[in-house]
């Protein structure tokens, strides 16, 4: 089965791409909205700033793209930036509405410890995605994450519980960058290509 | 592990004391405002001294007491009790335990007495050690038993509790002796005091197998540790692991070794090394560019794309990085984050400028630190000119104009497998809330973890002792998990 990944010009795709395709994907990059809907199976990447990563999904069409793909059954990953924004609301400088495809609301850290988390942080996770890495260490780097998702199936702990991971049906997404989360990244991303 | 705050009380204030010298009084103001200063949350330990009790013999602050009581505070009362009688007084004025010292190094039966008629659970002795031998009577004369007869005879009376103070650093701001605590042999449930003046002590102490709690005095008081992220810290620390770090020094698309910054040789493919590293554990990788200059910044470029295309862990690349242009090149290459050294002591916006442009988790500051007087000075030039820049200062500057990490090498430890600076780390790490990759020095397993338990860095860098192979990075972690931190 073939994978899509969205070419997002604020996110780091090659770095991705190369962990897709280390881990068995068979990939097609783009940023087409027709190809998006019509995708079987679809990564959402994403670094830096929710607010113009979501801007650039409204102004392209591809908000309604991914929408449409999800309605017709595409299984979908969203990592960091794009696992947000697959939440309802992100609380980042003001309040700017996600792709609604789970549950709950990004807000940012809140300082008690250092801000952005930068490092390395074990979670404790179920679920498809982490077959055989249910308490493995991963690479993350965010100011912002959800907290107690309903759809949570991976949470870690920065200053609190936060949520590292989230499934609802076909939908699941990172807050973790498997592209620099050594072999228990590349697991995930191998479980990811492999569930159906 | 409890994190306490520990108040000295005297005259109605809370006080210190330096080094136990009554003539020697710092006066903070009065008990209720001192803790709203320091947030004290209700249901938290405090632990309390009378002073003048423990000069005199009497208790006379128990009215403090009381009324700290009635903030939900579980307080453990100390200073010279020596009779049935003190502890009690403490106890009737809301103390929930007490702290016993003298007499239980001292005179068994009085301690005896006391855990018959109040019940083990209310009673901590407290025992001041220095440099291993048990000290009381206001820290004045040696006791008559050794500290491993003390700690058995108080486990044997039934007390689960020890508060254990390494008297001769206590208030002098250098850190706990880890040395002793882990020494330990005992069933007790360990409190340690003393040196305590890093968050990174108290992270520190809380890996320590029988330490179950640990009381800051002085420390939280200066502000140099806040409560809610000492706290906080202790919470995560199993979970966020210490990283090691291999660092590649590259000269023309080539590893090679510096002893020193002069006399380099090569060693190896930077591709093939970077691999080796990941597969062998690597938390991330650093890379060196130690020749950069116009002339072959695009072979620098080069080796950035070829390593970063091998590997899945974190890249840092640093070296002659002068402009905005070249930190962006270094970043389109495949690093993730790029460390600045010399340009960004001749025009400190320009972390502000990369912070901006690509995020603070973008940005690393390289410092090379040398030891100059009584003090470390930032080195440029790969560490062979004076800047005349204060290092810790320096660093502190850095974190504040948006740097999400920091390499602090010692250039006079470099190459020489000494052990890292750990006076330099700690003058870092108590300054900075983000970290410090110690660099420079490593020699040892015991160095690692000495520059994470003592030194509060939050990763440990070493070149030429991995690339020689003199220790793997398989033999460090398996080393520093054994001693309770927390890898990957």
């Amino acid at each position: 089965m073939k994978t899509t990944l969205i070419d997002s010009p604020v996110a780091n795709v090659a770095n991705i791409a190369r962990a897709l395709r280390t881990a068995g994907a068979e990939l097609e990059v783009t940023s087409d909205p027709i190809a998006i809907a019509n995708a079987e199976k679809l990564v959402l990447p994403g670094v830096g700033s929710f607010i113009a990563a979501m801007h650039w999904l409204t102004t392209n069409g591809i908000d309604d793209a991914i929408r449409d793909a999800v309605k017709r059954g595409t299984t979908l990953l969203g990592v960091c930036v794009g696992h947000q924004l697959l939440f309802d609301i992100s609380h980042e400088m003001g309040s700017t509405r996600g792709l609604g495809l789970v549950n709950g609301e990004v807000r940012k850290f809140d300082g008690i410890l250092p801000v952005p988390q930068i490092g390395w942080n074990r979670v404790a996770a179920r679920g498809p995605l982490f077959e055989g890495v249910e308490d493995g260490i991963f690479y993350f780097v965010n100011s912002y994450a959800a907290v107690n998702a309903p759809d949570e199936t991976a949470s870690a702990d920065y200053g609190g519980p936060f949520t590292a991971a989230v499934q609802r049906d076909r939908v699941f997404g990172v807050q973790f960058h498997p592209e620099k989360s050594s072999a228990a990244g590349l697991r995930v991303l191998r479980n990811f290509i492999a569930w159906t | 592990m409890d994190v306490i705050p520990s108040l000295d009380l005297l005259g109605g204030n809370i006080v210190r004391l330096l080094r136990g010298d009554f003539a020697n009084v710092t006066t903070y103001g009065d008990p209720e405002t001192v803790l709203d200063s320091l947030d004290v949350p209700r249901g938290s330990r405090l632990h309390v001294v009378d002073l003048e009790a423990s000069r005199s013999g009497y208790p006379v602050e128990t009215n403090i007491v009381q009324r700290l009581a009635t903030r939900g505070l579980h307080i453990q009362a100390g200073g010279g009790i020596r009779s049935l009688d003190d502890a009690r007084t403490w106890i009737d004025a809301g103390a929930e335990k007490v702290v016993i010292g003298t007499v239980a190094a001292d005179a068994p039966e009085v301690l005896r007495t006391i855990v018959e008629d109040l019940g083990e659970d209310r009673v901590i002795a407290a025992i001041d050690v220095r440099d291993g031998i048990v000290r009381v009577g206001g820290w004045e004369r040696d006791a008559k038993s050794s500290l491993a007869e003390v700690l058995r005879r108080v486990e044997e009376l039934g007390i689960g509790e020890a508060l254990i103070t390494d008297i001769s650093k206590d208030g002098a701001m250098r850190g706990p002796s880890f040395a002793l605590y882990r020494s330990l042999r005992t069933n007790l449930r360990i409190i340690a005091s003393g040196g305590v003046s890093a968050i990174s002590d108290v992270v520190s102490l809380g890996r320590i197998a029988n330490v179950s709690g640990c009381v800051i005095g002085r420390a939280l008081l200066d502000g140099r540790i806040r409560l809610a992220e000492a706290r906080a810290r202790v919470a995560t620390t199993n979970a966020i692991p210490e990283r090691v770090i291999p660092c590649l020094d590259v000269r023309d698309g080539r590893v090679v070794k510096g002893v020193n910054f002069v006399d380099i040789r090569d060693a190896g493919d930077p591709v093939e090394c970077a691999m080796i590293y990941e597969h062998a554990g690597a938390d991330e990788l650093v890379i060196l560019d130690i020749s950069a200059t116009d002339a072959n910044r695009n072979t620098a470029l080069e080796t950035v794309r070829r390593v970063s295309e091998s590997l899945f862990i974190p890249l840092t690349v640093g070296g002659g990085v002068r402009t905005i242009e070249d930190f962006r090149a270094l970043l389109r290459a495949g690093a993730d984050r790029v460390a600045i050294n010399t340009a960004a002591l001749r025009n400190p916006q320009l972390i502000a400028d990369c912070a901006r442009e690509f995020g603070v988790q973008a940005v690393v500051l390289s410092c090379d630190a040398k030891r100059t007087g009584d003090h470390f000075e930032a080195m440029v030039r790969s560490g062979k000119e004076s800047s005349g820049v204060d290092a810790v200062e320096w660093c502190r500057r850095a974190e504040e104009l948006g740097t999400g990490e920091i390499l602090l090498t010692s250039v006079d430890r470099d190459g020489t497998n000494s052990g890292y600076d750990i006076e330099l780390l700690r003058a870092v790490t108590g300054v900075v809330k983000i970290g410090v990759i110690a660099s420079g020095g490593a020699g040892s397993v015991e160095h690692f973890r000495d520059a994470i338990e003592s030194g509060g860095a939050r990763a440990v860098l070493a070149a030429s002792l991995f690339h020689d192979r003199r220790l793997s990075i398989g033999d460090v972690k398996h080393f520093l998990a054994n001693e309770g931190i927390p890898v990957r």
